[in-house]
């Protein structure tokens, strides 16, 4: 089989290239110990089969981020039997800069000149054959979005696969610099072994450029005294010499080597067509509009994923709810149908109830970066994310998470620097979302007065954004010390996105999520099924019981309505008496003293240990919370209302006051994430450690703002 | 070397336009810039400021960019008259 690398800058095309030469015959993984994505695929020729990888985007191979790394051990592997370079032909000056890089590795190369129609569209003739003797490879013009010259390609791929080593071209550093090179390589063709690993001038180079991935293999070697005393003495020599370091050297030669490849093969036909990105960025990042306009897109995707994306998430959970349904009402009650009617029937419809808005909002996101508006989106919010920490294109994940937390955590993939992505997603469940909205109208509408409920609300959500700006510029001080990230940020010119591409997306997502969060999901849902109905799902006189007393009812001769709510009254009796017994309910009374000092501090309350089994299954997902204080606080609906009669229930009985009230929702909007999201953190983190972060400091922070919430209150006079 | 009018990419007004002279940004930031093309005698348009006045756009090589003012203030320039 016969392996090729895609390498290319981001916002060059390569993904249209992929889909492109693979169709669907495609797989999405994770390179391996990291969080970037991997994605392969195939296609077949009258050769054989061939893979295709997609290296991530990069503007160089110098491995200083994980995508240049990866990248770069990538391309250099033996494994990889063709590098194809995808460039953007309307902008092959900075383009050709990671060509020169690639072109030191010795290997064959097809170049892909993509993206023509922009390039004509600049009024750019490009000289192909000359191109292709300057370079020493073939190349194709190619427009992927119309899958234009992809035949092509796959013949280009063909023959240069076959062939012996390409006769590529190489930069010229000029005479000082070639002889330091040469003296480098001299040293390092010392250690055999070293200078099979990879081309020895490629090396030589990245040492002095001082790549640290280049520095450690040299470390390695046997020969690492004389190397590093010959690249100490070459930079002595060059950098007083030629008046800059290694790195300013090199990269001047190759851009002067890019420079005088573009002169020599690009014509501008003067025929200049509309500067449309020009025009519409005179809009869209206006000083006054930009931002209003911003807000005005921010509205949209919020609409599209949660507005619409409600609708196929009712019509999961009602299709749930049905089979719930209907499962309990023909499986003989017991543990192994407890397990599937309370257990594994909601929690796979739990899992699945995220896909709508996971596939929407990254559809959404995935318009957006095709387009070129999230660079746009991240230029005008940087300032502010800034302050706190962040980078621009955090804030689109943070404002999302006020729907669901979940995608939010997901939809932080578009940030390139590891530091700033973490911080996003450790931040993110710190956002008030629309299941924690369930519990505030719930309590707010208990305790307070119509106006000031709305209010308590309200403060939920300004004081999640407040901690998550807390939070992420403390994590950035402490465990993300360092060097910032640059904001050094390409604004590609904008272009209409492939709708093909965006289904592809959608797809991967969607089907990503089910394969790695959903089983965490799944499983963790079982666990918290189990911690809530044992051992009093076992206890088989309890089950005689309520058989009996339904005989009884049965027995009366009632009127079907009548009968139908004394045997829904059972069963929640029941249901309460089972689940104020188990070990979730233990747990939550050997828990209470550590909440006490904040939902009960005048240990009034003998109920306050309710409230924390309701937090405790809340764990799953915080609209749990609502339907759990109904079963434990046996909230008895009369037409089915429930959340009326759970109000009432709680006025009547919970002994919560005004002021312990809003410490239960302060509490739990920090407490912990939900289970999906902890999936999902860990997921995209790929450590449970990060996601155990998230639950301990979670919890922490939550009980000292709610701790902070009864004390001040107390100041001032509340109780 | 001498800078006539040595000053900082941050200093400059949009509509501007300046060849680089020379980065003082070191480690991560300084190969980031090099690689994208902040090479001495680079020309240099500022576009425009963020809508909140950082970061600011940029044309360099034939493509726009942004960066944040503080990075743009490692960047020494010289401004064309």
């Amino acid at each position: 089989m016969t392996t090729l690398a895609l390498a290319g800058n981001p916002n060059c095309g390569k993904t249209t290239i992929f889909n492109a030469l693979t169709g669907s015959r495609h797989h999405v993984g994770n390179w391996p110990g990291v969080t970037v994505e991997r994605r392969s695929g195939t296609f077949e020729t009258p050769q054989g089969t061939v893979e295709v990888v997609d290296l991530p985007g990069t503007y160089s191979l110098s491995a200083r981020s994980e995508d240049e790394r990866i990248a770069a051990v990538f391309v250099a592997d033996p494994s990889v039997d063709v590098i194809v370079n995808v460039v953007d032909a309307s902008n092959l000056e900075r383009n050709f800069y990671l060509t020169t890089q690639l072109l030191e590795l010795g290997r064959p190369m097809v170049f892909v000149l993509n993206m023509m129609d922009d390039a004509e569209e600049k009024g750019l003739k490009i000289d192909v054959p000359a191109l292709e003797r300057l370079l020493g490879g073939p190349v194709v013009p190619t427009v992927g979005n119309r899958e234009e010259g992809i035949l092509n390609l796959k013949d280009a791929i063909l023959k240069v696969a076959g062939a012996s080593a390409a006769k590529l071209a190489a930069v010229n550093y000029g005479p000082d610099m070639e002889g330091e090179i040469q003296k480098i390589v001299q040293e390092i063709l010392r250690d055999e072994e070293l200078a099979q690993a990879q081309p020895p001038r490629r090396l030589a180079l990245q040492l002095l450029e001082s790549v640290p991935h280049a520095l450690e293999l040299v470390e390695r070697s046997h020969a690492r005294k004389a190397i590093g005393a010959q690249v100490k003495a070459s930079l002595a020599f060059l950098e007083p010499h030629l008046g800059s370091d290694g790195s300013t050297l090199l990269a001047e030669g190759r851009y002067g080597f890019v420079h005088g490849l573009v002169e020599e093969v690009v014509q501008h036909t003067g025929r200049k067509h509309a500067d449309i990105t020009g025009r519409l960025d005179s809009l869209l990042t206006h000083r006054y509009l930009g931002i209003p306009i911003f807000i005005a897109i921010m509205i949209g995707v919020y609409t599209v994923t949660f507005v619409v994306g409600k609708y196929p998430q009712d019509w999961i959970a009602a299709a749930f709810g049905w089979l719930h349904g209907y499962a309990s009402a023909h499986l003989p009650a017991g543990e192994l149908s407890s397990l599937l009617v309370d257990g594994i029937i909601p929690g796979v419809g739990a899992v699945i109830v995220f896909v709508p808005v996971i596939m929407l909002l990254m559809g959404c996101i995935a318009f957006l970066e095709d387009t070129g508006y999230m660079a746009r989106a991240a230029f005008i919010m940087d300032r502010l994310m800034h302050l706190m920490g962040l980078h621009g294109k955090s804030f689109i994940p943070l404002i999302m998470g006020t729907g669901c937390n979940v995608p939010a955590v997901q939809a932080t993939r578009t940030i390139e620097a590891r530091e700033d992505r973490f911080i996003t997603i450790l931040v993110a469940p710190l956002i008030s979302c629309s299941a924690r909205l369930q519990i505030y109208i719930v309590i707010a509408g208990t305790f307070f007065r119509p106006v000031q409920a709305a209010f308590a609300i309200l403060a939920m959500h300004f004081l999640g954004f407040f901690l998550a700006m807390a939070m992420g510029k403390l994590l950035r001080l402490s465990l993300f010390r360092g060097e910032n990230a640059p904001f050094v940020m390409e604004l590609p010119p904008y272009r209409l996105p492939v709708l093909k591409s965006t289904m592809i997306h959608m797809w991967e997502k969607g089907s990503v999520f089910l394969n790695r969060a959903g089983t965490v999901i799944l499983a963790g849902s079982t666990l918290v099924w189990f911690l809530s109905h044992y051992p009093g799902i076992a206890n088989a006189s309890w089950t005689a019981e309520l058989h009996s007393q339904h005989a009884a009812v049965r027995a009366l001769n009632l009127p079907e309505a009548d009968r139908e709510v004394r045997l829904a009254a059972l069963d929640r009796a029941h249901e309460s008496r089972v689940v104020n017994s188990s070990l979730a309910a233990r747990f939550g009374k050997v828990l209470q003293p550590t909440l006490a000092p904040i939902l009960d501090p005048y240990h009034t309350r003998p109920e306050a240990w309710k409230d924390t089994v309701a937090l405790t299954a809340g764990f799953v997902a915080k609209e749990i919370v609502v339907s759990t204080m109904a079963v434990i606080h046996q909230a008895q609906g009369g037409e089915g209302d429930e959340a009326s009669a759970l109000q009432e229930a709680l006025k009547q009985r919970s002994g919560l006051t005004p002021l312990t009230a809003l410490a239960f929702m302060v509490f739990t909007l920090i407490y912990t994430p939900c289970l999906g999201t902890v999936g999902m953190i860990m997921k995209e983190t790929r450590s449970f450690l990060w996601a155990g972060f998230t639950i301990v400091y979670g919890s922490g922070l939550a009980w000292f703002m709610a701790w902070l919430t009864v004390v001040g209150g107390h100041l001032l006079g509340y109780v | 070397m001498s800078h006539v009018q040595a000053r900082t990419l941050s200093d400059l007004q949009p509509g501007a336009e300046a060849v680089v002279t020379e980065i003082l940004a070191t480690g991560k930031i300084r190969h980031r810039l090099l690689e994208m093309g902040f090479i001495r005698g680079a020309r240099i348009r500022v576009e425009k400021l963020a809508p909140m006045g950082d970061p600011m756009e940029l044309v360099i090589k034939g493509y726009h960019l942004s960066l944040r003012r503080e990075e743009g203030q490692c960047i020494l320039v010289s401004e064309e008259t």
